[in-house]
């Protein structure tokens, strides 16, 4: 795999965070079926893992559009309006799980999935702590508040999505690396 | 609101939201919540277009609401000064026993609660009405002329481009999963429900990819990012922006004077209340 800047922001990036953001959004809603146990006011998506396997897979700018621009489409499709803080907690999950790009390799290889877990832990971390305590800023939520009622819902709720289906999607995206030559 | 520049209403809605974060006191987030539903009307939305998001706005006042005022007694985000003029001071009788549940809601953080539903649903009418009152078309040209990067609004522009190709594409991939046999049907635990959504999310993910690489090539070709960009549609400002512009600004500053100058916009209780509370 060619050795690429961690910061580039060319024709490709642009592309992938495009499709990033649209794939985030169109799945986060398609997805809705899905009646699964969640806290409030954050739900549960499994299309969570598309800003995240993006920047690992593309760099942390196109992680973090398309989990900015995905979550804000995705809201704005849905009729949630428009909320900014979330939003850029959603594209700080790609971006820190980014971080890892161009390190590797492998898409498959046990360490790099390791690795990728790993990221994915810091990402959802820091993006959901930055989202919720942007709460307080805003809405004068106390820090019980935004613990047990943003951060903990919301981050539990991305990790098990994460955790699970980002391995799946860079095991798949080897094969297409490997078949195509890429 | 259609008639202003799309640059324009982004920047009152910004410096209307970083305006009412100064503010704890009911009486300027009054004015502003007054002020923002004046101009949410100014839209015309009508209600069944925006029933979901206020319902959504709704939630997250309760739970903040509950969980603040009613079940935490720490004081809000150290807004509420401890103390205060409770309530129930001899605490509530539960009827049939002798016992006394002591909860200790006070007066200043009822208050408080009342601020929170100013200040939160003042900033959601200002932003909830964009996505209904904004062509999604303009995005990527707004945020270019708001001074973001142009491949950023590239960006922007292209995934709108996107989201009917990839709902497209979901869709035909769920009807072949279908025919494989796939129940879309959500039964079973949280792990089981969530792998069973890996047969949509993966061959969508994957095809945009492959789709990706080819409009990444085709651009390639095309010269894009080799001079700045130009827009289809160009945004130009006339003198009501500038008026609004001004005002967002004004109202900005003059919030910062009030608060940082003058020491005043912070958490105030009227006395009439405290009165009521017997103090």
């Amino acid at each position: 795999m060619e050795k690429r800047s961690l910061w580039k922001f060319g024709t490709r990036e642009v592309v992938y965070a495009a499709i990033g953001a649209a794939l985030y959004a169109v799945l986060s809603i398609a997805t809705n079926f899905l009646q699964l146990p969640s806290a409030g006011n954050v739900s549960f998506r499994p299309a969570v893992a598309i800003p995240l396997f993006f920047g690992i897979a593309f760099g942390p700018i196109v992680g973090f559009i398309a989990g900015f621009l995905g979550n804000m489409i995705s809201d704005l499709i849905s009729g949630y309006g428009f909320w900014v803080w979330w939003d850029i907690g959603n594209g700080l999950m790609g971006l820190v799980a980014g971080l890892m790009a161009f390190s590797f390799t492998s898409f498959k290889a046990r360490s790099t999935l390791l690795k990728a877990e790993l990221y994915v832990i810091l990402g959802v971390l820091v993006g959901m702590a930055v989202a919720s305590i942007s709460e307080m800023w805003v809405s004068g939520a106390d820090i019980q508040t935004v613990i047990y009622g943003n951060f903990l819902p919301s981050a539990i709720a991305n990790l098990v999505n994460g955790l699970i289906l980002v391995p799946i999607l860079m095991i798949a995206y080897d094969a297409v690396v490997s078949r195509s030559g890429r | 609101m259609e008639s202003f520049d799309p640059r324009a209403r982004w920047i009152f809605s910004l410096l209307f939201l970083f305006t009412a974060t100064l503010f704890w006191d009911a009486r300027f987030l009054a004015v502003l919540f007054v002020l923002a539903f004046l101009w949410y009307f100014s839209a015309n939305v009508p209600w069944s277009e925006t029933r979901r998001a206020w319902s959504f706005v709704g939630f997250l006042l309760l739970i903040m609401i509950v969980v603040n005022t009613i079940l935490t007694g720490g004081g809000a985000g150290g807004v509420v000064p401890e103390g205060g003029h409770q309530v129930w001071p001899n605490g509530i009788p539960i009827p049939f026993t002798d016992w006394v549940f002591h909860f200790g809601l006070t007066y200043e953080r009822l208050w408080f609660a009342l601020c929170q539903i100013l200040r939160i649903l003042g900033i959601s009418a200002v932003f909830v009405i964009i996505p209904f009152s904004m062509d999604p078309r303009l995005y990527g040209v707004t945020f270019r002329g708001l001074g973001f990067p142009d491949k950023f609004a590239y960006s922007m522009e292209l995934a709108f481009r996107y989201v009917p190709t990839i709902a497209r594409d979901f869709g035909v991939t769920i009807d072949a999963q279908r025919a494989r046999g796939y129940e879309v049907e959500s039964s079973g635990g949280i792990f089981k429900q969530l792998l069973r959504t890996a047969p949509l999310i993966v061959p969508v993910t994957m095809n945009s990819i492959l789709t990706g690489e080819d409009v990444a090539n085709a651009m390639d070709l095309r010269c894009f990012g080799q001079g700045p960009r130009t827009w289809l549609t160009k945004l130009q400002y006339h003198w009501r922006d500038y008026v609004l512009i001004a005002f967002s600004i004004l109202m900005w500053v003059t919030a910062l004077v009030i608060v940082y100058w003058f020491d005043v916009g912070n958490f105030w209780v009227p006395q009439w209340l405290l009165n009521l509370a017997g103090g």
